[in-house]
């Protein structure tokens, strides 16, 4: 297929040591520089920094090379990197081939160097056959929509969606809740500010609908996702609230929430109150309209009778919307401890962390619980988090500021109130600091555990008592007698995660969305044109959060600014003349990329250029073999196999 | 030293550049270990591995040939796991054919941060190899 | 004669080349910003670019930073200024600052020398390398470190005796002593403070006998010991060059103490010992590691299963906070400490001692600004107006800042600090054009 040989140079990598201290990288430079197309073969000791990147794109000139090999870490990292290389130097990106000789040899093998080394010539090897047949490719240019759809309007939602507005950027943001504000809206106190919770959301709400670019869309889900970044069609699917807004009187709703007989625990309270099912906003809650909650409604219709602006004739709407891009903020779920865990369920002096925050932001003069005075309150933290049997082995980061703030805040109310912490080593990092020093100021005692030492609840009678081995008074059994336990849980995953599973959203060990890279692209996803934001990605507070939105915007941005995107070529093709039709890869194709078309007197399979995205499913199907993908033909991988073997 | 080579099985891994690889890369950063005659090729999606590909690693004297299928995690739709299990069935019929014991093409779905279930993955074939092939 | 002061225009002002500046710059100019990117070291890459491998992944710090600076210096929108200083900023306008700029003279063309280090060779002046933080010495004309960008060499003039030896040795005659310092006059639209952070200075702690025992070092010249770019290429105690095996880390050294005027948490001193921890347990298999602690604060992600990770490879973690610190005759150290398990007194034998010394604010900053305030927090850090909601947002309409400048934080935190920072900036940009 070539017909002048092809002129390589291969760079292999140290990586400081990662590599170079199990594979002996001048043993596979001299295996593999004898290979009739390598030019050049040198071993490197940083091949990502600026000199050795500046030597390659002068190696490349100089010489005349048709393309190039680096030998290094995984193609995650740096296959851009290289590409962009092969670029300053005039070549086609796509002639570039990287080896990963460090995640899948030097470290996979470190434990058998020789082994590590072998490895690393077969690998090298094989990315010299892929080279032979790697060709220049032009990239399809398509249009970049510069719109975004934002998946959550929580905090970190709300801040991205007037960051993108800001910057000129169409925006839909799609809350799945009847209200925006996510977790943040239910809280009052917040460490940090002098703001509440509920004030913060009000005042990104207000700027939110003041922006003529922002479309919101309340009580909505994402049910259809297709296209890819630059030109995703989304289809959405809006619940209607069963209220007409245009013909709204206040005194006529109060009445049909009153009369409505259907009682439900509030979860915007924590459970702590009850709701109807056709029910006003709280304070917090935006938009300020009433809403009936149809999956608890009976259809008795009491409400209708008495308020002329319900509705139930308002019907399920589907919408489509073009984005260019999607920004994920879904937020987290708080952890639900199991029945009998710490006494939850068993006792009803067991209470979690937003429970407790409720009740002090409810209560007045006297903290009480069931009609008693609350005295001696006991914190467990960690319920849900940094467990040693169990799933979240991860720490929650926020709860320890969380709970040593509320535990503050109450205090200051109710003066009378004794603060114990069960704690497993406080985390109240950076400035955060602060605020732990202050509590041991006011009096609060701290009692530590440790992973097999924690803290157990006794529920007897009317009793509810916590115990634990103190390790800061050298393991003395201390046990409180407690008015109120609170259990300090984490964050955990959202439990449901449809929207992420619709866009294939990868996760992490943690089951929370993953990022590509923690430290290079930290919310970019392997999806293209997804980025992750908030809580959604992993614990976070709110300022991180924030932190992130905007990082994730600024991505969002950049993808689309440009207004136009360049599409990866390595797409399928059609050997028109071994193509029989059988309209085997048609049905194959998930996508609707592959046509039917008479080609010189034959009816053959033509691929749609812009909508195939070379996934390959067309090829095994193929009897005649006439497909292959651009960059994994058959020639290309069978010889490769063969450098391997 | 060279001699711990001759002791495992050369096996030839279809990993996917989205699910698959970043998993296997994941082994190599906790330092799990795996024998390193262990090859990976990457593609983009495991419903794209042609037959041909596979008989053509037994004939060059591959051991082994295993598929870390992206399984329902695909992101190229939900039909992945069973054009995998088709291309999979055909291969069999195929190496049957040629009197290969088919055991010696497995497949599992890996997640990209199945990094033990891989090493457990290329351990027991190993063994399986070693012990049918190499006893 | 000095020549006229010149004058030079650019969309955005970002101050301090670490990466949370490097990173804000990309992604303005990524937007077609034009940005002058300014730091007073002689390489770009903060102090990221110094450390070994980094947590909770053990990526190797080089292969993140490296690749990122060579972006930085390539991209066509972004003017790097090493070795200079900003100074007088004003807000004239809406959208407009003026600022000084002083470029201090590093005595050679750097885009003539090609890093050859026959300068080095034949300078006769030997001092403490501050990049490798004092365990080594360098001369006086000097490349900074092996991946320092703009790589090339500088003469530290301080020092230097004006022998003219490496002028002689040059081979592309780029050595230039009547270099002069230079001002420019600058006009920006935003600008974005990345100044970083500094850490606490161990000798103010006098009871660890940092500077006086050989044996104590601080973290950050541990970094170096373990960085693939190392001074010694292997670990040894700066004392006697003996391999250690019996180390021990002291954490929050000048963090939570308020004694030395820092009561805040450092935020990143547990997770890089323990990182170090666990890198030295690799290139020392035969050593005992201990990590002497308060509270481990492990809460980033992956972070809690890196510290149970490095339990599980067999790190000791002692909590109890060190008293004092004396020296043996054979240059071991004795650890005096309160141990919370046992609650009594005891005493420990260690070969060598590491500090983790804490993040302090980099003073200053304010100064830089004329005729506007920017606010501080109470430990001197830059200010956050809406610490909350807009955490990139000072004082000054127009400036934004970004990473350890606002406080302590980790790498991954940087990023997304600078990416808030940035996209803030781009936003006064399009809001004010």
């Amino acid at each position: 297929m070539e017909k002048k040989p092809k002129k390589i140079g291969v760079y292999i990598c140290h990586c400081g040591g990662n590599i170079s201290d199990y594979v002996d990288v001048e043993k596979v430079r001299q295996s593999v520089e004898g290979e009739d197309i390598v030019f050049i073969a040198k071993t490197t000791m940083f091949a990502c920094s600026d000199a050795n990147q500046r030597d390659m794109v002068e190696d490349i000139k100089a010489n005349d090379l048709d393309g190039v090999i680096v030998a290094s870490c995984s193609p995650k990292l740096h296959l851009l990197t290289f590409r962009n290389v092969s670029v300053r130097a005039d070549l086609n990106k796509y002639t570039y081939v990287h080896a990963n000789i460090r995640e899948q040899a030097s470290w996979a093998h470190s434990d058998n160097k020789a082994g590590a080394t072998e490895k690393a010539i077969h690998l090298v090897k094989a990315a010299i056959a892929k080279s032979r047949y790697a060709e220049a490719l032009e990239t399809n240019k398509v249009k970049a929509i510069k719109a975004v759809a934002v998946v959550g309007a929580g905090v970190a939602g709300m801040k991205a969606a007037l960051s993108l507005s800001e910057k000129d950027c169409e925006v839909l943001l799609i809350e799945k809740e009847p209200f925006v504000g996510g977790r943040v809206a239910q809280w009052d106190a917040i460490a940090g500010t002098k703001e509440s919770g509920k004030e913060m959301v009000k005042r990104l709400y207000d700027e939110v609908i003041k922006r003529s670019n922002i479309t919101i869309m309340t009580n909505s889900e994402v049910i259809e996702n297709k296209g890819s970044v630059g030109n995703i069609a989304l289809k959405i699917r809006k619940i209607p609230r069963y209220i007409n807004t245009s013909d709204f009187k206040p005194e006529e709703l109060k009445k049909a929430v009153s009369v409505c007989p259907v009682e439900v625990s509030d979860e915007f309270s924590f459970g702590l109150t009850k709701r109807k099912a056709i029910y006003e906003s709280e304070p917090g809650e935006y938009p300020q309209i009433p809403v009936v909650d149809m999956k608890n409604c009976t259809r008795c219709g009491a409400c209708e009778k008495v308020c002329k602006a319900v509705d139930f004739s308002e019907k399920e709407e589907i919408v489509e919307f073009a984005v260019g891009s999607v920004l994920m903020a879904t937020g987290f779920d708080p952890y639900t401890p199991a029945q009998g865990e710490y006494g939850y369920g068993e006792s009803s002096k067991v209470v979690t962390l937003g429970q407790f925050k409720q009740m002090v932001a409810d209560q007045n003069g006297k903290l009480m619980h069931n009609g008693k005075q609350v005295k001696n309150i006991a914190y467990i933290y960690c319920v849900g988090s940094r467990q040693t049997e169990g799933e979240n082995t991860y720490c929650s980061r926020n709860c320890c500021t969380a709970t040593i703030f509320s535990a503050i805040t109450a205090k200051q109310k109710f003066t009378d109130i004794n603060n114990y912490h069960f704690n497993r080593g406080i985390r109240s990092y950076g400035k955060q600091e602060i605020m732990y020093a202050d509590s041991l100021r006011q009096g609060d005692i701290y009692l530590q555990g440790n992973d097999d030492n924690l803290p157990e609840v006794i529920v007897n009678g009317n009793k509810t008592s916590v115990k634990v081995n103190d390790i800061l008074t050298a393991g003395k059994e201390v046990e409180v007698d407690a008015d109120l336990v609170v259990l300090v849980t984490g964050m955990v995953p959202r439990a449901d995660h449809s929207v992420g599973t619709l866009f294939k959203l990868p996760k992490g060990r943690d089951k929370f969305y993953t990022e590509v890279h923690m430290k290079l692209r930290p919310v970019e996803t392997a999806i293209d044109g997804v980025t992750i934001a908030g809580t959604c990605q992993g614990p976070k507070n709110i300022a991180e959060s924030v932190n992130s939105a905007l990082a994730a915007s600024t991505k969002a941005y950049s993808i689309l600014s440009k207004g136009e995107l360049e599409t990866d070529p390595q797409i399928a093709r059609i050997d028109a003349e071994k193509c029989t039709w059988c309209g085997a890869c048609e049905e194959a194709c998930p996508f609707d990329a592959i046509l039917k078309v008479e080609k010189d007197g034959k009816t053959v399979a033509e691929i749609n250029n812009t909508v195939c995205k070379g996934c390959g499913m067309c090829a095994p199907v193929c009897e005649p073999d006439a497909v292959n993908l651009i960059a994994y033909s058959s020639e290309m991988i069978t010889s490769m196999i063969d450098a391997l073997a | 030293m060279g001699d711990i080579n001759k002791q495992t099985a050369k096996i030839l891994v279809f990993s996917t550049e989205k699910i698959s690889d970043p998993a296997i890369d994941m082994a190599g950063l906790l330092k799990l270990h795996y024998p390193p005659t262990v090859y990976t090729i990457s593609v983009p999606c495991s419903s794209g591995i042609k037959p041909s590909w596979i008989m053509h690693a037994y004939e060059k004297g591959f051991d082994g040939v295993f598929i870390a299928a992206d399984g329902s995690d695909c992101v190229y739709g939900e039909t992945c796991t069973e054009k995998t299990g088709k291309l999979v069935g055909k291969t069999h019929n195929l190496m049957k054919e040629k009197e290969i014991d088919p055991a010696r093409l497995r497949m599992a779905a890996m997640c990209s941060v199945c990094s033990e279930s891989f090493v457990k993955q290329m351990r027991s074939f190993n063994e399986y190899l070693l012990k049918t092939l190499h006893a | 004669m000095k020549e006229a002061i010149k004058n030079i225009t650019y969309d955005a002002l970002v101050i301090g080349a670490g990466i949370a500046g490097g990173e804000a710059a990309l992604n303005l100019a990524n937007n077609g910003y034009k940005v002058l990117l300014v730091d007073k070291e002689l390489s770009v890459g903060g102090k990221m670019i110094m450390l070994s491998k980094v947590f909770p992944t053990l990526d190797c710090a080089a292969c993140i930073t490296t690749p990122k600076v060579s972006e930085i210096s390539r991209h066509p929108n972004i003017t790097i200024f090493t070795g200079s200083e900003v100074s007088n900023i004003r807000k004239i306008s809406e959208n407009e600052f003026t600022a000084k700029v002083t470029k201090h003279p590093r005595y050679v063309h750097v885009e003539d020398c090609t890093a050859c280090q026959m300068c080095e060779n034949a300078c006769p002046v030997n001092v403490r390398d501050q990049y490798q933080f004092g365990l080594i010495g360098r001369k006086a004309a000097f490349i900074p470190f092996s991946i320092c960008s703009p790589k090339a060499a500088a003469i530290d003039i301080d020092n230097c005796t004006l022998c003219g030896a490496c002028e002689k040795a040059c081979p592309t005659n780029c050595i230039d002593f009547t270099m002069e310092e230079e001002i420019l006059n600058l006009h920006i639209k935003t600008v974005v403070v990345a100044t970083g952070f500094k850490l606490f200075d161990a000798e103010n702690m006098p009871r660890y006998g940092y500077g006086v025992y050989k044996n104590v070092i601080t973290a950050l010249q541990m970094e170096r010991e373990l960085a693939p770019t190392r001074p010694y290429n292997t670990i040894l105690r700066p004392g006697d060059g003996k391999v250690p095996d019996k180390i021990a880390y002291v954490l929050c050294v000048g963090s939570r103490d308020a004694s030395v005027g820092n009561p805040i948490c450092s935020q990143i001193c547990c997770m890089y010992s323990i990182k170090q921890a666990q890198l030295l347990m690799g290139a020392l298999p035969m050593a005992d590691v201990t990590i002497y602690y308060i509270n481990i604060r492990s809460f980033g992600k992956g972070f809690e299963e890196f510290y149970q990770q490095a339990k599980g490879m067999g790190v000791n973690f002692v909590k109890g906070k060190i008293g004092k610190i004396s020296e043996k005759e054979d240059g071991n150290l004795i650890l005096r400490y309160e141990d919370i398990n046992e609650g009594k007194l005891q005493e420990a034998e260690h070969d060598m001692v590491i500090l983790s010394t804490g993040v302090l604010p980099n003073t200053g900053i304010e100064k830089f600004f004329e005729n506007q305030t920017l606010s501080l927090d109470p430990f001197h850090f830059v200010g956050q107006t809406d610490a909350l909601l807009s955490p990139a947002k000072t004082s000054i309409d127009g400036v934004f800042v970004a990473g350890t400048a606002i406080g302590p934080m980790d790498i991954p935190d940087t990023i997304l600090s600078a990416g808030a920072a940035s996209s803030e900036a781009i936003s006064y940009l399009v809001e004010h054009p």
